[in-house]
């Protein structure tokens, strides 16, 4: 079985360096950023480690069903989704991600686009 | 260079954030740079507990009255994020004033990775707990067309040798006019009543150091010897065959279809082995299971027939008595 992004990078020791990078390219973000105004850290942290894990195939599921209760009260429209996507294309990018990982990456969150955006 | 600038360019100089507060007011007397950047208003004549509203000032001079300093963290919100900042605060004179000085690190990160590590380890151990019941099922699975010692072998191994086993005991239990039974009962009735039935062995069967080998229809296959070298598996395998035929008799007073089985028994080498690449299945093959099939064919109805070599061997033989050529019938249960 071939091994996930998440183990070919490096596993948790790397992984925690990307998602901190993301967690704050999207609270800097005017766009997305005030998504999160009054989320607690520990909340986000929690939100964004399993979100990149489960992007790049780290051990955690996450179902459609609980990806769309997450995201279902927060009006999330098509561009906020895309600077969501154009955010970790960067940090994965700024963490020397192989292209054709980050494009498999984007791909996979592409397709809940519909799950996740309204 | 005065005293009071040298002192004030080592507070700006630190890294860590300090601030100076009036011991009676409360209100900022200095704060370095690091300390300003945290807040948009810091500046002397600012309450501190403007900029801190979680801050208890009582129990901060009461802990220094008490021990000369107080330590705590604080956290407040800017720019979104959650800052957290350790303090320790301190008391110290400035000419005939008390001020309190308080020195903050800023520590947000560390509880960034430390909540990231929670939300980690949480993640691990579900997925652990995952793949462990899914462990547990497969075993389970594995266990129900396995002897548990060729599981081992298998598990160890990744290959299941096939073994020669020199002396083990073979049962052999069919229903009498089960052709007839399949044409007449639904099929959802049929397999129900076969499930009870062969759920039922298999359970008296593990009581007695009996394994289940395969089903074929209406033909039970059981054996025992295989994984406990110690057992009397001639004695074990007799005491199954009365259960299963006084389980029947005892069922069929109160059920609506009537089961009547023919049981031979064997004994002798066996060789098991797994059968197959794909869809495999461990079965037994060789002396011990052609007696037990030639006695089931000899068996009359509710009969339990053994071959001679089966009912002369041991101490069980006084349970026997003769019955076709070849074979003995069991009158003592």
């Amino acid at each position: 079985m071939a091994n996930s992004l998440f183990e070919k990078y490096g596993g948790f020791s790397t992984i925690h360096s990307i998602v901190i990078e993301f967690y704050n390219s999207v609270l800097d973000s005017d766009v997305v950023g005030p998504f999160f105004d009054g989320t607690d850290m520990e909340s986000l942290i929690d939100h964004q480690t399993k979100f990149i894990s489960f992007l790049l195939g780290g051990p955690v599921s996450y179902p459609e069903a609980k990806l769309k209760a997450a995201h279902s009260n927060l009006d999330i429209q098509a561009p906020h989704f895309d600077t969501i996507k154009a955010l970790l294309g960067e940090t994965l990018a700024a963490f020397d991600v192989e292209a054709a990982d980050i494009d498999a990456v984007l791909e996979k969150i592409e397709s809940y686009r519909s799950v996740i955006a309204a | 260079m005065a005293i009071a600038s040298i002192n004030e360019q080592l507070l700006r100089a630190v890294g860590v954030g300090i601030a100076l507060f009036d011991g009676k007011t409360g209100n900022l007397q200095f704060c370095n740079d690091v300390f300003g950047e945290w807040f948009d208003d810091a500046g002397p004549g600012v309450s501190i507990q403007t900029l801190f509203p979680e801050l208890d000032l009582a129990e901060l001079k009461a802990n220094i009255d008490a021990g000369g300093r107080h330590s705590g963290e604080l956290s407040f919100r800017r720019n979104r994020r959650t800052l957290v900042l350790a303090q320790i605060v301190s008391q110290a004179t400035v000419g005939y004033e008390s001020v309190y000085v308080m020195e903050c690190q800023n520590i947000t990160r560390i509880r960034e990775l430390e909540s990231m590590l929670a939300s980690y380890s949480k993640m691990v151990e579900r997925n652990t707990r995952e793949i462990q019941k899914e462990k547990d099922q497969v075993e389970e699975l594995l266990l129900n067309i396995l002897p548990r010692g060729a599981y081992e072998e298998y598990k160890s191994f990744g290959v299941i040798s096939p073994k020669r086993y020199e002396d083990a005991s073979v049962l052999v239990l069919d229903f009498v006019g089960f052709t007839k039974m399949a044409e007449q009962l639904a099929p959802a009735n049929l397999v129900s009543e076969l499930n009870e039935l062969y759920t039922a062995f298999d359970q008296i069967g593990e009581q007695l150091g009996c394994e289940r080998i395969k089903t074929n229809g209406d033909t039970y296959f059981c054996i025992a010897g295989l994984e406990d070298s110690d057992l009397d598996h001639r004695a074990s395998i007799i005491k199954t065959a009365s259960l299963y035929r006084q389980f029947l008799r005892k069922r069929n007073e109160n059920s609506g279809v009537e089961w009547v089985c023919r049981i031979g028994l064997g004994s002798g080498a066996v060789i098991g082995s797994v059968v197959g690449v794909k869809k495999y299945v461990f079965d037994v093959f060789g002396p011990a299971v052609s007696d037990a099939v030639s006695a089931n064919s000899a068996a009359g109805d509710f009969e339990i027939i053994a071959t001679d070599a089966f009912a002369t061997e041991g101490p069980h033989a006084s349970q026997f008595a003769p019955s076709n050529p070849g074979m003995q019938v069991l009158i003592a249960d």
